[in-house]
């Protein structure tokens, strides 16, 4: 009873800070709030008329319309739970053990058994929602296309509502078992192995099989479950997103009795795991937070690791690796170097930082990797162009999250350390330039060699593979401007914890920019671009093409860096 | 009030907290002091229920804080150096929250909660949400919010950090009354001149040892230096240091 008492005054403090934050920003900017509302009506528009396109398209082909739809959902749901499970790993971690209200609560006479709960809501709801943001489109195109009826929808979101409890469970369970076992050190060798050992799983089983053009004239179908076959795993009858797709397609088919039946497996396991879940790890949980305080190293107690240790204090007094790789740098300052090698360590060392975007460059990577198994189909100059802009508009999206969740908060983090850089003779206007040459030079490493492959993939000639470069070039720098820029305009000196910094006014408002900066820059370098039609394109049309691109990079790059370093040339400290 | 017996407390290879004895009765306010990285840190985390020792025991008010966690903090009150508070709720609306997590009665919140809020001049603060504060005032709030259920052992860890000299005595004042009244108070601090003047007994820790505990008196005695609490502690510090020097390994 009394847990209860406490659940619900700790939901009833979280509501009210929550709508006290968005009625902040409501009096914040209603020009800003405009932004928003658009951004978000206008991706749900956009991304529900390209699926239901796509869906219509795929449909169309006859006799096997039905079974690619049905397959695609399958893999989007079996994808989603991944990603769900994945998230909800990284986000209990930080909620469960780097959250200053977690420990605020231990101390309280409230039960480890009632934080978990709480804690575990909180990390689900913040680890789910824009999932199925993104996802929403895509069952509403769903429904449209197949002409499905209005229970249908209430169905597929009560059945979401229920799917997402399940991956919120065992990644929470996940990362309390990884914090009472793990410190960092074991965390990153043991999750460098596990996706090196995933990548190469994944490239064997997706390794392309030869066919010959007899059997794609002759034998479409043969060919087209061999293709399938691929993709079966979605259809395992134990994953949790079989049961979820196997009760939405059901329900889409009318066959209401066989969908009640696979939610009800669903529901039974929710219900089993829920209920260990909220019985049982308080317990565990406590544990896990007492070892995250006071671990040593796991290896603390083997023999080689001591040693190595002791020969590490060897070399406490001499230069790390980082500096001497800065120092080999020619022109780079002292003081500079030392403002970028403490970024850098900084980096480094917060493991939940670069685990996420190793992730997303590491799932485009293979993607690009992977496109020489089409430079067959892509023999049409178009096809090439228009992968070669997808992969454009891929990389600079990839990119502009990347700027999003790591440069946009760089400022804030010096928090309330602002004054040892502040305060430095080096200044803060240069320590701002100093933190965005190190982030452009860092992501343009990324982009420019993932850019490079993809034209090498699609066998692009050298003047396109140097179009595209520039492009991504120009981008790169246009892209980390507006993070840099913005993240001095709007600091947050009070959070610690860049993923809240991220979602404040400035954060989501350098999003929005930068998806409508990619945006209207591939339409502008499309629009300009020589080889877009089969045709050739009028120099006044490529001339108008490229200049509307520079002065949309320009101005986004530029701007907030101007008004940021005016802002901080102003600031008190 | 706080027992603690045998507490060991150890970080990978790295040795916090070493067999550390100790009891602080009831109604006695007790320092804690010692150089950086001594232990004091881990054995009031540990006191406070928020890290499990390696070994040893740690009651508060006759209960284990391991074994009877609920028990134990019903009866306890912690404020740490840089306290959590709630940034958009109000201190009124925080006092009101952390009140209500002690089970305490609305009339019980109010009464108290006015007269603290009184005490510590927090009136004018009152209806501004938490975020909008100064560090002093913010650790004001949270030293309110902790005395608000009348606890009866009481654990700061630097609590005269941010405070201007008009709080720093109110709360010294305050803490010094409820001693008296029967409330143990345990304080760490780096600031000598606090537990020279509040304390009745002072503990000092050294890598991870209590190296010495006493009136100021008995201190004086046990390093055979006189004059100002700074040579003892400096005295006693050096002394332990010596030893584990030239202790055989």
């Amino acid at each position: 009873m009394i847990m209860k008492h406490h659940l619900a005054m700790l939901m009833r403090v979280s509501l009210l800070q929550t709508w006290r934050r968005l009625a902040s920003i409501r009096e914040q900017s209603q020009l800003f709030l405009t932004v928003i509302m658009l951004f978000i009506v206008g991706y749900l528009a956009l991304s529900f008329w390209l699926f239901y396109r796509g869906l219509h398209f795929i449909s169309a082909f006859p006799g096997l319309g039905t079974l690619l739809t049905e397959r695609l959902l399958y893999l989007l749901f079996a994808f989603l739970f991944v990603l769900l499970l994945f998230s909800n790993i990284v986000i209990s971690h930080t909620n469960f053990f780097r959250n200053r209200e977690t420990t605020f609560l231990l101390t309280l006479p409230v039960s480890r058994l009632t934080i978990f709960r709480w804690k575990l809501l909180e990390s689900t709801l913040l680890a789910s929602w824009a999932f199925l943001f993104l996802i929403a489109p895509l069952l509403a195109a769903y429904g449209l296309t197949n002409h499905l009826p209005w229970h249908f929808y209430i169905a597929t979101v009560l059945l979401i509502a229920l799917f997402i409890i399940l991956p919120a469970i065992f990644g929470s369970f996940l990362s309390v078992s990884l914090a009472r076992f793990m410190d960092r050190r074991s965390f990153q060798i043991t999750f460098v192995v596990l996706a090196v050992c995933g990548l190469y799983a994944a490239n064997r089983w997706f390794r392309p099989e030869a066919i010959s053009d007899e059997m794609l004239e002759t034998r479409v179908l043969a060919v087209l479950d061999r293709l399938l076959l691929k993709t079966r795993f979605a259809q395992f009858p134990i994953l949790p997103s079989y049961w979820l797709s196997a009760s939405v397609l059901n329900w889409a088919e009318g066959a209401i009795s066989a969908s009640i039946f696979f939610a009800a497996i669903l529901l039974s396991h929710v219900l089993f795991f829920g209920y260990l879940a909220t019985t049982q790890m308080g317990g565990l949980f406590f544990d896990a937070a007492s070892r995250v305080q006071s671990r040593g190293s796991v290896f603390g107690g083997w023999g080689w690791f001591k040693a190595f240790q002791k020969r590490k204090q060897k070399f406490a007094f001499d230069t790390g690796f980082v500096e001497i790789m800065f120092s080999l740098v020619p022109g780079l300052s002292s003081d500079r170097r030392a403002l970028l090698t403490k970024d850098v360590r900084i980096f480094w060392r917060d493991t939940t930082q670069w685990g996420q975007s190793l992730v997303l460059f590491g799932l485009l990577g293979a993607y690009i990797i992977n496109l020489r198994h089409f430079s067959q189909q892509l023999t049409n100059p178009f096809w090439v162009n228009l992968v070669a802009y997808l992969n454009l508009g891929a990389c600079s999206l990839n990119l502009a999250t990347l700027t999003t969740r790591f440069v946009f908060p760089q400022f804030s983090l010096e928090g309330k350390r602002i004054w040892i850089v502040g305060l430095a003779p080096l200044g803060l206007r240069r320590i701002i330039l100093a933190k965005y040459v190190l982030t452009c030079t860092a992501s343009l490493i990324l982009t420019l060699l993932l850019m490079l492959v993809s034209c090498r993939m699609l066998k692009m000639e050298s003047g396109q593979t140097a179009y595209f470069a520039c492009a991504i070039s120009v981008m790169t720098m246009a892209l980390n401007g507006l993070a840099t820029g913005l993240g001095v305009l709007y600091p947050n000196f009070r959070e610690e914890n860049p993923s809240k910094i991220v979602s404040g006014f400035g954060g989501t408002f350098c999003l929005i920019l930068s998806f409508v900066y990619i945006l209207g820059s591939i339409i502008f370098l499309a629009f300009g671009a020589p080889w877009s039609n089969a045709t050739a394109v009028p120099w006044v049309q490529a001339a108008s093409g490229w200049f509307g691109f520079a002065v949309l990079s320009f101005a986004t790059g530029w701007a907030p860096m101007k008004l940021g370093l005016r802002k901080a040339k102003a600031m008190e400290i | 009030m706080i027992e603690i017996e045998n507490l060991v407390k150890n970080f990978g290879d790295v040795l916090a907290v070493n067999g550390v004895n100790l009891s602080v009765p009831k109604g006695e306010f007790f320092a804690i002091l010692g150089p950086n990285a001594a232990g004091k840190t881990t054995t009031i985390k540990i006191v406070v229920g928020l890290m499990k020792p390696t070994s040893g025991t740690v009651r508060v008010a006759g209960f284990d804080v391991q074994t009877h966690p609920l028990e134990a903090r019903r009866r306890l009150a912690y404020v740490p150096d840089f306290p959590f508070l709630y940034d958009k709720l109000t201190p009124w609306e925080f006092l009101r929250f952390t009140g209500q997590l002690f089970r305490m009665t609305e009339s019980h919140i109010q009464t108290a909660g006015r007269e603290l809020v009184s005490r510590f001049n927090l009136e004018s603060y009152l209806s501004k949400p938490i975020e909008a504060l100064s560090h002093g005032t913010r650790q004001r709030v949270a030293i309110v919010s902790a005395l608000l259920h009348n606890p009866e052992v009481f654990v700061l860890d630097e609590p005269m950090v941010g405070l201007d000299p008009h709080h720093a005595r109110i709360v010294k004042d305050i803490l010094r009354e409820r001693a008296n009244e029967g409330m143990t108070v345990f304080v760490s601090t780096h600031q000598l001149s606090v537990a020279e003047e509040m304390a009745d007994r002072i503990g000092i820790m050294h890598q991870g040892k209590l190296v010495a505990v006493g009136t100021r008196e008995q201190l004086h005695r046990q390093s055979g230096v006189s004059g100002a609490l700074e040579k003892v502690f400096l005295s006693l510090t050096a002394e332990e240091q010596i030893l584990s020097r030239n202790s055989p390994i």
